[in-house]
């Protein structure tokens, strides 16, 4: 009997080519979106209004990693890292023992600073304090083997950055050893709505630095306030780029996509 | 139609292999046949996911109580209590801030889906009619879309619930090209 030829069915990923080692976040939808997970070693900025649910994504991406075994790290730029402790209490997701075990990591910007002396009264990083700083964060991913770091926000710290050129470097440079260490990292971006349109970021350089934005906001629909996320950008993976709905639950961050309402204004962004 | 007959329609339905099926029932009785349904679905040993848009969850638990139905594997999404500031805190039931959230009816089905214990599983979304009240006839029927098609790839049997008397010709149409079967009058 003749020997029946197998077709092999083509791909129809447009992009083709062979696909990058993924971080994945073991939140369900998310991976969904963005196909597997973040590329591993990119640089993700988490954008988002206030109670969009930044911090919320970000620890459950770390916790995600720590439960699987990977060292975690979270810099805690805008609250003490008590707080952000009993805060975590919260989270059905959480597990006291992670930290515990040093697989997930939190880290108050403020002492980091103290240690290395750079804390200034007119609040704002020199060339020197910049060296230091990024020394410091590579020290941390060396040296505990950091695979999942969390900067939360990268807004407060650009604060501390006396110009745009500054804050482009800064980034620049983390993303760089960042990738080197195969640390997938999410900075988080504090960002506002003006006039219906919501920014990535207050000052308009961290998301053409960064491999990839997500974008979080608040939808006002009739009223009402609904969570969403988009995958703006992502280097190295395939995404969707339709606008998602997240829900924070019990059991952590669930998603679908946003209805469309009709297509009419009947939603607006703030 | 009676609703002893449109309960074997169902059960028929659900034998053939059916998955979304519209389910009229007249005004008259409708929340007593919904019940009724519910009831002899628990009965044939069915697990389900009960939505209520119309009544809050606490009474029709109630209800199903009176008829002795078994609710060892019923789950409600309630878009009624939070909305009228009524009892919150029953474990069986997940409560949606406001009933523009849609998208939150399709998330509480899918993490009451992972507490269901029977192989055979039903939504009962009870009704497509109280929607209406809150949203414009075309987001209802966007959502329906979404919901039905949601259901399908779930395999979950989905019964949307339809008062006769207030579902008008366009509604119907989205509703009987959407579904595997109408039943009832």
């Amino acid at each position: 009997m003749a020997k029946k030829e197998v077709t092999k069915p083509v791909s129809l990923d447009p992009r083709g080519g062979r696909p990058r080692e993924k971080c994945v976040t073991y939140i369900e939808g998310i991976d969904r979106i963005l196909n597997g997970g973040l590329p591993v070693g990119n640089i993700v900025l988490l954008a988002g209004t206030v109670g969009s649910g930044k911090t919320t994504l970000a620890m459950e991406f770390l916790i995600n990693g720590a439960k699987n075994g990977e060292t975690c790290c979270y810099i805690s730029v805008t609250e003490p890292s008590s707080k952000m402790l009993s805060n975590l209490q919260t989270y059905g997701f959480f597990d006291d023992s992670l930290v515990k075990e040093g697989k997930l990591n939190i880290f108050d910007l403020t002492v980091i600073n103290d240690r290395l002396g750079v804390e200034r009264l007119d609040g704002t990083y020199t060339a020197k304090d910049m060296e230091a700083l990024l020394g410091a964060f590579e020290d941390i991913v060396d040296e505990l083997g950091v695979t999942r770091l969390v900067v939360d926000s990268i807004t407060a710290v650009c604060y501390q950055l006396p110009d745009k050129g500054s804050i482009r470097n800064f980034i620049f440079r983390l993303s760089q050893f960042l990738s080197t260490f195969g640390c997938t990292t999410m900075l988080i971006s504090e960002t506002v709505v003006d006039s219906n349109v919501q920014t990535y970021s207050i000052f308009g350089v961290e998301e053409a630095v960064a491999d990839g934005v997500v974008l979080m906001g608040n939808i006002v629909r009739q009223g009402d306030l609904l969570r969403s996320l988009q995958v703006v950008k992502m280097r190295g993976t395939k995404h969707s780029r339709a606008r998602h709905l997240i829900e924070l639950t019990p059991v952590g961050l669930a998603v679908v996509p946003l209805l469309k309402w009709g297509q009419d204004g009947g939603q607006a962004f703030t | 139609m009676s609703v002893a007959d449109v309960a074997k329609s169902v059960i028929k339905s659900i034998n053939d292999g059916d998955t979304l099926a519209t389910v009229g029932l007249p005004a008259a009785n409708f929340h007593e046949g919904a019940v009724k349904l519910a009831t002899v679905l628990l009965g044939k040993k069915l697990g389900g996911i009960y939505i209520t848009t119309s009544r809050p969850s606490s009474h029709i638990i109630n209800e199903l109580e009176e008829a002795k139905a078994n609710l060892s594997d019923l789950y409600f999404v309630d878009l009624v209590s939070m909305t009228v500031g009524g009892s919150t805190d029953d474990a069986r039931s997940l409560y949606i801030e406001s009933p523009t959230m849609l998208e939150s009816i399709l998330l509480n089905i899918s993490l009451l889906e992972r507490r269901l214990k029977s192989k055979r599983r039903f939504v009962m979304f009870d009704s497509i009619n109280g929607l209406s009240i809150y949203s414009e006839p075309k987001v209802l029927k966007e959502f329906i879309n979404v919901l039905g098609n949601s259901m399908r790839i779930k395999s979950i049997y989905t019964m949307l619930m339809t008062v006769k008397e207030q579902t008008d010709e366009d509604l119907s149409a989205a509703l009987e090209l959407l579904s595997d079967t109408v039943i009832g009058d």
